[in-house]
């Protein structure tokens, strides 16, 4: 069998963690060695088939039907393939995910593409908070792929980004890039205070000036060919030819920092 | 074989294994671009002097180029891919970073990797910013009159150096007007330059000389003022030869450049006062390309 199709049987009664079941794992299984295939639901281990209907699908492709914020880590770890979730996920969607590609068609808790080091995230509502950043004692967040979020992102966004490309196309929450390392985020609406803080290299993509810590200086306005070839080479940041001039803050220099935030100027 | 009245020789050009790289070089207006181009591939005729040969390979227009700018494609060609990797990153420092408004690309995907920005991203002295988007890095470099955009490396290909051949002919006047057609038809190859100035070399060698310690010597079997006292390979009409150097990225663009170049002169033909098209070669020992000129212009026959 090649393609996975999972539908729950009903709203889960504590939180799965599916981290670990990718494409790559259901994909050479039969159906049957599925239904036994164990899943940690809240203290216990349960086998796939007491949680999901399960049928096939399309070659390479794991589906879930409906999803449920109570389901963790959806296409953590993720190497190849597609995952495709017709509904909300909960936290760590795509923790570590290194390649394929994650579609969510629903919100996202937190952590969304934790240390993504590659491949691709969509997804279609709104993300919780920490997206694209280090999991909890990590020193380093997302480090390299695409996490596009269609809706708006929650506190800490892209915090200890190293790497990488994150476009957000609502609102950021409060200290997005927070002590940022490398990369690129875009936020197509507004951002929320204490953006950038502690932030050592990387770019923010902004299209107003938003309000910065103490420690960014605004450099002026610029004619960066850099912004054409990004609008040219990134089909994500296209909208990039438009901007003309670009006002360059860089920051967050209390600390040493060349990060910077760019707006059109 | 003579085509218009113009003598194809039986003979080959010998040409060798070379590396080479494309550069894609843009700049604000397309002269500016042009400045860049012709620095960059100045002093580049021959290998033997110069460490490397390069030239414009063509213009681009604005739609053409990965920053939306008018620019110019360069390849640059060395003995080998040491050599390659040395030559590059010095022109690019000198000739492209210092250059107005320009920017500088990877021409080439495949193949070894040349450093562009990799090696000169240090003259920016810490302010250097990386940008790598899925697995393209580029740098940005704050320089005096802003910021220089340049891709980490360039890919590179094993091409052919020293495609050639020799326009025979009744004067001067007449070599230099065949010359200049064949170079401006040959323009139109992609993945061809023609490195010597204005694609045109008057003085073409041979290998060895008398004097100890010169690799390389006038070819006097076809200095018109030698004839008769050196055994020479021109007829008592030839005023004046003038060759033609290809290097392409593959033998097939080495070829087609021969034959649209050939095809040029024999258009200028017996009343432009072209004689014959001969090519140059060692004896066929030392290059294992082999462009024969009849093979070549053998689709054309027809057209004598």
């Amino acid at each position: 069998m090649s393609g996975v199709s999972l539908k729950p049987r009903a709203p889960f009664e504590a939180r799965v963690d599916f981290s670990g079941i990718t494409p790559a794992v259901t994909g050479p299984l039969t159906l049957r060695e599925l239904e036994h295939l164990a899943v940690p639901h809240g203290t216990r281990s349960v086998p796939l088939a007491e949680l999901f209907f399960i049928e096939g699908a399309p070659e390479g492709v794991l589906l879930i039907e409906i999803g449920d914020t109570r389901l963790d880590g959806v296409g953590a770890g993720m190497l190849e393939g597609e995952l495709i979730v017709d509904g909300p996920v909960g936290a760590w969607a795509g923790r570590g995910m290194a390649g394929g590609i994650l579609r969510i068609a629903g919100r996202a808790g937190d952590f969304l593409g934790a240390e993504l080091s590659g491949g691709r995230i969509e997804l279609a509502g709104d993300a919780g908070a920490h997206a694209g950043a280090a999991s909890s004692g990590s020193r380093r967040g997302m480090s390299g792929g695409v996490l596009k979020i269609s809706g708006h992102a929650g506190a800490r966004a892209a915090e200890r980004q190293r790497g990488g490309l994150i476009i957000i196309d609502g609102d950021a929450g409060e200290g997005l890039a927070t002590d940022m390392i490398a990369g690129t985020v875009s936020v197509g609406g507004a951002i929320g205070p204490l953006a950038g803080r502690g932030m050592k290299r990387g770019t923010i993509f902004a299209t107003s000036v938003p309000a910065l810590p103490a420690g960014f200086v605004d450099t002026g306005a610029h004619e960066l060919v850099a912004l054409a070839l990004l609008a040219r080479r990134v089909p994500e940041l296209a909208g990039l030819k438009d901007w003309g001039r670009a006002r360059r803050l860089v920051g967050d220099t209390l600390l040493g920092g060349q990060g910077e935030v760019l707006a059109p100027g | 074989m003579i085509l218009n009245g113009v003598e194809i020789r039986d003979t080959f050009a010998e040409a060798f294994p070379m590396v080479g790289t494309r550069l894609i070089v843009t700049a604000d207006t397309p002269e500016w671009a042009l400045v860049a181009g012709r620095t960059t591939t100045g002093f580049a005729t021959s290998v033997i002097g110069c460490g490397c040969e390069a030239a414009i390979e063509r213009t681009l227009s604005a739609e053409e180029t990965p920053d939306g700018r008018p620019g110019v494609s360069l390849l640059i060609f060395a003995m080998d891919f040491a050599s390659l990797k040395k030559v590059v990153p010095l022109r690019l420092g000198q000739c492209v970073l210092t250059c107005p408004t320009t920017a500088c690309y990877a021409g080439i995907e495949t193949g070894k990797r040349v450093p562009l920005a990799k090696t000169i991203r240090y003259f920016a002295d810490g302010h250097q910013i990386s940008k790598k988007i899925g697995d393209k890095r580029f740098w940005r470099l704050p320089v005096m009159e802003g910021e220089f955009v340049c891709d980490e490396d360039t890919g590179s290909v094993e091409g052919v150096g020293g495609g050639n051949f020799l326009i025979l002919a009744r004067s001067r006047g007449a070599a230099l007007k065949a010359a200049e057609a064949a170079v401006a038809a040959m323009g139109k190859v992609e993945g061809i330059i023609m490195p010597f100035p204005g694609g045109v070399v008057r003085s073409g060698s041979k290998v060895g000389s008398k004097y100890k310690g010169l690799f390389a010597s006038s070819n006097d079997a076809y200095c018109p003022t030698l004839r008769g006292t050196r055994p020479s390979a021109l007829p008592p009409e030839v005023g004046s030869v003038l060759e033609i150097v290809i290097d392409g990225v593959s033998f097939a663009a080495v070829a087609e450049a021969t034959r649209v170049g050939i095809h040029a002169v024999c258009a200028v033909g017996e009343e432009g006062g072209v004689v014959a098209i001969d090519a140059g070669n060692y004896g066929g020992n030392l290059g294992p390309f082999h462009f024969k000129l009849r093979e070549i212009m053998g689709t054309e026959g027809g057209a004598a």
